[in-house]
């Protein structure tokens, strides 16, 4: 048998992982597969530390495990279906099975031709990727290697993706949005009754009300800290989103409301997304290329490489409140039905 | 058999997207069809992560010793950015695309009062 590259630890992962992937799917109560989903995710995460990933795998553990299971939660809580129909239908699941296992044998059979697992001399790792570890701190004085790729080097890359966050986060506004008064005149509002009022459990407030500060603590640490650390603005972002969920939940949809107007919340996540855009643009009137941060070192504090590090600081902080923003946005309008008054 | 065995994330991964391709073909309940999407582009980071990924080698990050003398960078130390920041990206992006998907489910569901695709299929025929 031939030495195992990867750890052994690695492995169980890799198979407990494809567990909680067929348990998710096929427990009948969609509540436990949501948390199910969840823990699929932690593993997941764990599985890209073990590689090296440790910026990925810090975003999936604040999005896939922690954000994504409270959207599923929160539709399900508003609708009220827990629990999924018994379906039929052996021989339309059997077709199904079998295109499914041809891709997948297509798949399979492009195997051989792969590197071997965690060669450094393989295509992707001995091409371009070298440049980026050699020259990264001499360009832009950052040494996380991957937040200087994501906000400078691949700028444009990482500006229309929080733009597609924003768009989503529109997307589902016009989804779900309804407005309060029409629903009263012209029916009466179908909102399924609340079984538990979590707004009652003193423990779970006074326990989130610890908690709050120090989540919001640690995301601007991790905002601020993401040049020399794992994490920066989708991270944090993320985290200051859930702590304001947190509170959401914990209280109710009001209290978060009362201090995040609905307006300034929709005018928040465009304002991320514009200061990403304007700092673009003041480059290019510095008499740069556009995202080209090294010109801004007439107005920021140091040479050019120190511009570019506070460049990509700025952009950092424009995708975490895109980012943060989006995601209190979404939650307000899976958990309230888009009538944004009460809801989980 | 035995690049099987030494490749064994790719067989991981195409399992997973198999089970992603499955449950959003014939699962009928749409909370299901957002997770297998989900399961599905988790195994696509995961294929991106490993073919990033090097055998005894470190975060992408650099130390402090290594930042004052530019020259004792070895570029296999490192772990590859490149694959890694692309699919940071690729997760926010998805759970966004998963919020929309689940906006839709639950406006549907107050349609047709049901997440099944055959009951709602049956009440748009009546």
């Amino acid at each position: 048998m031939p030495e195992l590259p990867i750890w052994q630890f690695d492995v169980l992962l890799l198979i407990l992982v494809v567990v909680f992937a067929v348990v998710a799917l096929s427990i009948r109560n969609l509540m436990g597969a949501a948390v199910v989903f969840g823990a699929y995710s932690f593993m997941m995460c764990l599985i890209w530390a073990g590689m090296g990933a440790v910026d990925v795998a810090f975003t999936e553990a604040a999005v896939g495990a922690g954000v994504s299971t409270v959207f599923v939660v929160s539709t399900l809580y508003n609708t009220g279906a827990t629990m999924q129909r018994r379906t039929g239908g052996l021989a339309f699941k059997l077709f199904i099975g079998v295109v499914v296992t041809v891709a997948g044998a297509f798949l399979l059979s492009a195997l051989p031709d792969f590197p071997k697992w965690g060669a450094p001399d393989s295509p992707v790792n001995a091409t371009v990727a070298p440049y980026y570890i050699l020259n990264t701190f001499e360009d832009a004085h950052v040494p996380n290697i991957v937040t200087s790729v994501l906000a400078d080097y691949r700028g444009f890359d990482t500006l229309l993706e929080t733009t597609v966050v924003f768009i989503a986060c529109i997307a589902i506004y016009s989804i779900m949005r309804v407005d309060n008064a029409k629903l009263e005149t012209d029916e009466p509002a179908i909102v399924a009754a609340p079984r538990y009022d979590p707004s009652d459990s003193l423990i779970v407030r006074q326990a989130s009300r610890f908690m709050v500060p120090f989540m919001q603590l640690f995301a601007l640490y991790v905002i601020a800290h993401g040049h020399y650390s794992p994490g920066g603005g989708f991270q944090g972002g993320v985290i200051l989103g859930a702590s304001l969920i947190l509170l959401a939940i914990s209280f109710d949809l009001k209290f978060l409301l009362r201090q995040w107007s609905e307006k300034t919340l929709m005018l928040l996540v465009a304002a991320g997304v514009f200061l990403y855009a304007a700092v673009g643009l003041a480059c290019v009137f510095m008499g740069g290329n556009y995202l080209d941060y090294g010109f801004l070192d007439s107005v920021l504090p140091g040479e050019r490489d120190m511009a570019r590090s506070h460049g990509i600081l700025l952009v950092e902080i424009g995708v975490g409140i895109t980012v943060m923003f989006s995601m209190i946005a979404i939650h307000i309008n899976l958990a309230s039905n888009g009538r944004f008054d009460r809801g989980l | 058999m035995e690049k099987l065995i030494t490749n064994f994330n790719y067989v991981i991964v195409v399992i997973l997207m198999m089970i992603g391709l499955w449950a959003m073909l014939a699962q009928k309940n749409l909370i299901k069809k957002c997770i297998g999407m989900a399961i599905f582009q988790t195994g696509i980071i995961l294929f991106f992560i490993s073919i990033g990924a090097k055998n005894k080698a470190k975060v992408p990050i650099l130390s402090k010793f290594v930042v004052e003398n530019s020259s004792a960078i070895i570029v296999n130390d490192y772990a590859n950015p490149l694959t890694q920041i692309l699919m940071l990206t690729a997760i926010v992006v998805g759970v966004a695309t998963l919020g929309v998907g689940l906006a839709l489910a639950q406006k549907i569901y107050q349609q047709h009062s049901s997440f099944d695709e055959d009951e709602i299929l049956e009440n748009q025929r009546k």
